[in-house]
């Protein structure tokens, strides 16, 4: 990097630093209430320590950027500023999220009563749960299974190594990635929150959420297995005479099949996971039957739903631990 | 019977500059067992490649069977693709996959994309198939998964996948340079019985020149991306191997 952009960023570094410093000590002096700094003054003294600190050559920015400072750190500003942001953002965060150990120990019996009732479930209702169980899992697994040809299509798309390199391949290649990388970062209880106005409230809504999800999630994960097959099998296809869709079904597929297939068990495995959260904003299954019990207070029924959802985690996970080994054991 | 191969004016420079080769004449005639040799980084790989076009060439002539093929289309390119065989230094067959499909898929230039689906529903294919693998002594393998085969085993499978091609010509890109000194010489055995019993014209690069002399009726070398030598096997002396490898090299043998 050239120089002058280094100088620019420690300098950037140094004033947002100085600026946190001196912007938490401002809002402490104003919580206990000892004086009440004007806002303004935080970004002026910031500037002003920056410029004392860059005059004496010693600050956090110099230092990683610029080259080190000699000395021991903990006699230099650079190394004291440091320690100071540490432990302001640790008092600060304390008072911010107002830890109080004290009620943590001495408020249990608040509790008690529905640690209890969690502890020892309502078993009558483990027949009918079992319908809602059900629902979930088939939620899951429709959304993973519907979310497959979407994600086979758009994986080869986002391929960096199948794309061709010119201005449509990239555009195209930007579009599907980012597209995928934003259907990921909205959480499926969003997604499913849309859904349960759009189609109402029940499963299907909840399929919807986690397939919009998991197409975006498979599309990830599928094109980055495309990205690490081995060029040699397919230069050799090529080699024969084999037109491009020859050589995508003998060079290509039988790379990506097993891992496909690993990563798809996995989705689903996720899938039954999220399939509960959803279902406690409208998604239906078990979720919506936790919700709605929680909501009158039947405790013992909560904590009969609670151990049925972790137990059919538990199960799932090792059902599909399992498979993924046996895939990964094929393909290695 | 055509003449095989013949190269006039050949340079390739990739798209980050390198100049892999600079001018490359080559007359190839039938039943010729051709060795290349050179450093690594010569060219020798480019070339091999330039002729079936897996890499595109920049400038120069090359007809396989008086065809041209820099000028070929998409189909004469497929078609003259099936009729050279070329095998790999790591084989690049498909691991997942069974010897017999491996096999089979050497076939895919003649099939049409209904019949590539299932080459192995086909019995004739099938047992055209079994015939290649009794070549190479592997007929005994044919349903194991390739992954499970070792490297010598892998590459008579790729000889046999070569095979399925019907080839007139072989081009063999340092098939032994990753196998054991006895392996490679019964690899190289079965590309010499291909060139000697059924006439296939084999171009093949080499580390070792105690097996291009052994295998080659001749000897190419190149160096940075020109021939600097052309000729028979047991003329490369001291003078002529320094010429080819720079003034410190001395000749390792293996056998």
């Amino acid at each position: 990097m050239r120089r002058p952009m280094r100088i620019l960023q420690a300098l950037l570094i140094d004033l947002l630093l100085h600026g946190y410093i001196l912007g938490s000590v401002a809002w402490l002096l104003q919580h206990w209430e000892l004086l009440s700094v004007p806002v303004a003054l935080v970004p002026l003294s910031a500037v002003m320590l920056t410029a004392v600190a860059w005059l004496a050559g010693d600050s956090p920015g110099r230092h990683f950027l610029l080259g080190a400072v000699a000395g021991r750190w903990y006699r230099r500003w650079w190394g004291i500023c440091l320690m100071l942001a540490l432990a302001l953002t640790m008092l600060v965060g304390w008072l911010v999220v107002r830890v109080r150990p004290v009620k943590f120990v001495m408020q249990f019996a608040n509790a008690k009563h529905i640690v209890i009732s969690l502890l020892s479930p309502n078993w009558k209702l483990l027949l009918p749960l079992l319908g809602k169980l059900a629902e979930t899992i088939y939620l899951a697994l429709l959304a993973t299974v519907f979310a497959i040809p979407f994600a086979f299509g758009l994986s080869f798309f986002a391929a960096r190594n199948i794309m061709p390199h010119n201005l449509p391949g990239n555009s195209v290649y930007v579009a599907v990635r980012t597209v995928a990388t934003i259907g990921r970062s909205i959480e499926a209880i969003v997604w499913a929150i849309i859904f349960s106005v759009w189609v109402g409230i029940g499963p299907f809504a909840g399929m919807l959420a986690l397939m919009v999800h998991s197409v975006a999630a498979l599309t990830k994960l599928y094109s980055e297995q495309i990205e690490n097959i081995d060029p040699g099998p397919v230069e050799a296809i090529r080699a024969t005479g084999a037109g491009w869709l020859q050589v995508w079904f003998y060079g290509v597929v039988p790379q990506i099949f097993a891992p496909y297939l690993a990563f798809t068990i996995y989705r689903w495995d996720i899938n039954v996971r999220m399939a509960t959260i959803v279902g406690f904003v409208g998604g239906g299954g078990i979720g919506l039957a936790l919700q709605q019990q929680q909501q009158m207070l039947a405790w013992r029924n909560v904590g009969m739903i609670m151990w049925l959802i972790a137990f059919t985690i538990w199960l799932m996970d090792m059902i599909s631990g399992k498979m993924r080994a046996r895939l990964l054991e094929i393909d290695s | 019977m055509p003449q095989p191969l013949s190269i006039t004016g050949l340079h390739k420079t990739y798209a980050n500059g390198t100049n892999a080769l600079r001018g490359v004449d080559l007359e190839v005639s039938p039943g010729e067992f051709v060795v290349l040799v050179g450093l690594s980084g010569s060219g020798k790989s480019t070339l091999l490649r330039c002729v079936n076009r897996l890499v595109e060439p920049s400038e120069g002539r090359i007809l396989f069977e008086g065809e041209d093929v820099c000028a070929a289309g998409s189909a004469g390119l497929r078609n003259i693709r099936r009729r050279i065989g070329m095998i790999f230094q790591q084989f690049n067959l498909l691991r997942n996959l069974s010897v017999l499909t491996n096999v089979l898929s050497g076939r895919l230039g003649y099939l049409g994309l209904g019949a590539s689906l299932a080459p192995w529903r086909n019995q004739d294919l099938v047992e055209e198939a079994h015939v290649s693998l009794s070549r190479v002594g592997l007929k005994h393998l044919a349903d194991q998964k390739v992954r499970n085969l070792s490297g010598g085993q892998q590459q008579r499978v790729a000889i046999a996948r070569t095979l399925m091609q019907r080839p007139h010509l072989i081009l063999a890109d340092e098939p032994v340079a990753s196998l054991d000194p006895a392996t490679a010489d019964s690899v190289m055995r079965h590309l010499g019985d291909l060139n000697r019993d059924e006439g296939i014209t084999v171009l093949c690069s080499l580390h070792f020149l105690s097996l291009a002399r052994k295998y080659g009726s001749r000897v190419i070398a190149l160096k940075d991306g020109r021939i600097v030598f052309d000729g028979l096997p047991a003329d490369i002396d001291d003078t002529r191997f320094r010429a080819i490898y720079g003034d410190d090299a001395e000749e390792v043998e293996i056998r």
